[in-house]
């Protein structure tokens, strides 16, 4: 178990290091981009309440911590392992000769990758939003249970998606449309549950995509009801992790790459 | 007399592109004919996205009755404008990661062009056109559009369509050119800049489709210029619903745009300059690319 571990750690330390192979710029353009979508964002929040919008009992600063921990949270928020891309260029394979379980080394790859994100965009737009008058204070401390839930319910659908591509015969352009067309929308990262028209996001919050970003940041925000969010979280987290695992396991005989 | 060698290259290249086009045209239509449950997931999972891509301002403008300075049916005609433009273009450009150039030039796939008995330009022409898989998103925008200007009774009159093609126009004409310009920096930095171009059209489409009214001014200078997001929908939608024919609206999107294609064109040829001196070898003998 130790050793397991100790791999793990090994693993993150060469995916945080791995980051920085592509270049200063290349992380640089990454998280103008992302920056410049937040900006944006708040932006048409600021427009909305100054034209005084009714927004049904949010306020300008709860909206505000919604977006800004979206993107400072978003790989936590949203999942994405390299396995679909491993799936496609063969590199998947090399998991299987080490001794180490195919789940485990790819929980430690994502993770180490996180770290530089967090580091270069994340810190920054938490240390402006402060220093720009954010009240970036938790409402309550249900949000520190719900965050782990979404990771590992995030994993699962990960693990999901991938089963998807194994099972469309690594179209990966199809599955990268389709599960960005959905986490769009249906993950509450970009638009709160709560501004959302028709009472959809009622519905929303509970479904197995909406528990993953719109949970932890409704939770953070006062925006959810913890008694109502925490138990659909669990309740997915039950059902998506045994699928993951069958999913995962009968469709492994079916893999295919392209390498290259 | 004798043929003028102007107008004779001028005619054969002008065939030659309808040819090529005519190519890959049936060879889109081959694919759709020989495979067609991947088209069928393919045209979901892409309409799926376009759609989900606008649907968040969408949304919020119907919930709370406008955003950005917009209405919510002038919203639904900016996004639809979006929507068509980029769908035209990528009927265009879209196939064979033409529009990403820069993993073509990052991957060391320049190669493949030189070689090949047809000019790099006409070959970046014509290899993205993919008339029957790639069309889909236009036709969601022209629907789109159509629903839009029917709810807002625009008055339709010639002029109106011909700035309508004008605004389309500039918006292919930016983009592409984004792409080719900082594309272009795959030549001295391969890997790291491989995914360049898809971060530009990342960053338009996305910020692209939002209502850019009531920001700071220094901002809205800077988002109809250096980086300019505002003339892919925006000032278009704005210019089309209430300020039809005002000269900034069309002068402002034309000089920015022959600044980008002007640039682009420069940068891309000191590029190949470059990657002519000194390639760019990315792949391993099993066929792996490092």
């Amino acid at each position: 178990m130790k050793k397991q571990w100790k791999a793990s750690l090994a693993t993150m330390r060469l995916c945080l290091k791995e980051q920085s192979y592509f270049g200063f710029f290349n992380q640089l353009a990454q998280y103008l981009l992302r920056a410049g979508a937040l900006a944006a964002l708040i932006m048409i929040w600021r427009s909305l309440f100054l034209q005084g919008v009714d927004l049904e009992g949010m306020t300008l600063n709860q909206l505000y911590v919604y977006t800004i921990l979206s993107t400072v949270l978003a790989p936590m928020l949203n999942i994405w392992t390299p396995i679909s891309g491993w799936l496609h260029d063969g590199a998947l394979l090399g998991l299987y000769q080490r001794p180490a379980g195919v789940f485990s080394q790819l929980a430690a790859h994502t993770i180490g990758g996180w770290g530089m994100r967090l580091l270069c965009l994340s810190l920054p737009v938490t240390v402006i939003a402060l220093v720009c008058g954010v009240d970036m204070r938790p409402s309550g401390p249900w949000f520190f249970l719900s965050l782990p839930l979404t990771v590992a319910q995030g994993f699962a659908v990960d693990f999901l998606f991938a089963c998807l591509l194994i099972r469309l015969r690594n179209l990966e352009w199809c599955v990268h449309c389709l599960r960005e067309a959905l986490t769009a929308l249906f993950t509450g990262s970009l638009i709160p549950f709560a501004a959302l028209p028709w009472g959809l996001g009622d519905w929303l919050q509970l479904s197995p995509l909406g528990t993953l970003a719109g949970a932890p940041l409704a939770l953070y925000t006062g925006l959810g009801d913890p008694a109502v969010l925490l138990p659909a979280q669990l309740l997915w987290n039950l059902i998506l992790w045994p699928l993951a695992i069958y999913g995962f396991a009968a469709s492994r005989e079916r893999m295919v790459s392209y390498g290259g | 007399m004798a043929a003028n060698p102007f107008r004779q290259t001028v005619s054969r290249n002008v065939r030659d592109l309808f040819r090529l086009w005519a190519l890959y045209a049936r060879m889109d239509l081959n694919w759709l004919l020989q495979d067609l449950s991947s088209v069928i997931i393919v045209v979901i999972s892409e309409t799926l996205q376009n759609l989900s891509s606008m649907a968040g301002v969408l949304l919020l403008a119907v919930r709370f009755g406008g955003v950005g300075g917009l209405s919510a049916d002038e919203v639904l005609f900016m996004l639809g404008f979006y929507e068509l433009a980029s769908g035209i273009g990528w009927v265009l450009f879209g196939n064979y990661n033409v529009i990403h150039i820069s993993r073509r030039i990052g991957r060391g796939q320049v190669d493949h062009m030189l070689i090949q008995p047809r000019p790099l330009w006409m070959q970046l022409a014509t290899e993205g056109f993919m008339p029957v898989s790639g069309s889909f998103g236009m036709l969601i925008g022209a629907a789109l559009t159509g629903v839009a200007v029917s709810r807002l009774h625009l008055a339709l009159t010639p002029v109106w369509f011909l700035l309508l093609g004008y605004y389309l126009l500039i918006h292919m004409a930016l983009q592409l050119s984004q792409s080719l310009l900082y594309g272009s920096m795959a030549f001295w930095r391969p890997v790291a800049c491989e995914e360049i171009s898809s971060m530009i059209i990342d960053l338009n489409n996305q910020l692209g489709k939002f209502p850019l009214f009531g920001l700071p001014t220094w901002l809205t200078t800077l988002l109809h210029t250096v980086l300019p997001i505002g003339l892919l929908a925006y000032l278009p939608a704005v210019a089309l619903l209430r300020e039809l024919g005002k000269p900034v609206t069309i002068a402002l999107p034309l000089i920015v745009a022959c600044g980008f294609v002007t640039a682009a064109i420069i940068c891309f040829q000191k590029g190949l300059r470059h990657y002519e001196e000194y390639s760019c070898n990315r792949y391993k003998e099993m066929g792996h690319r490092n």
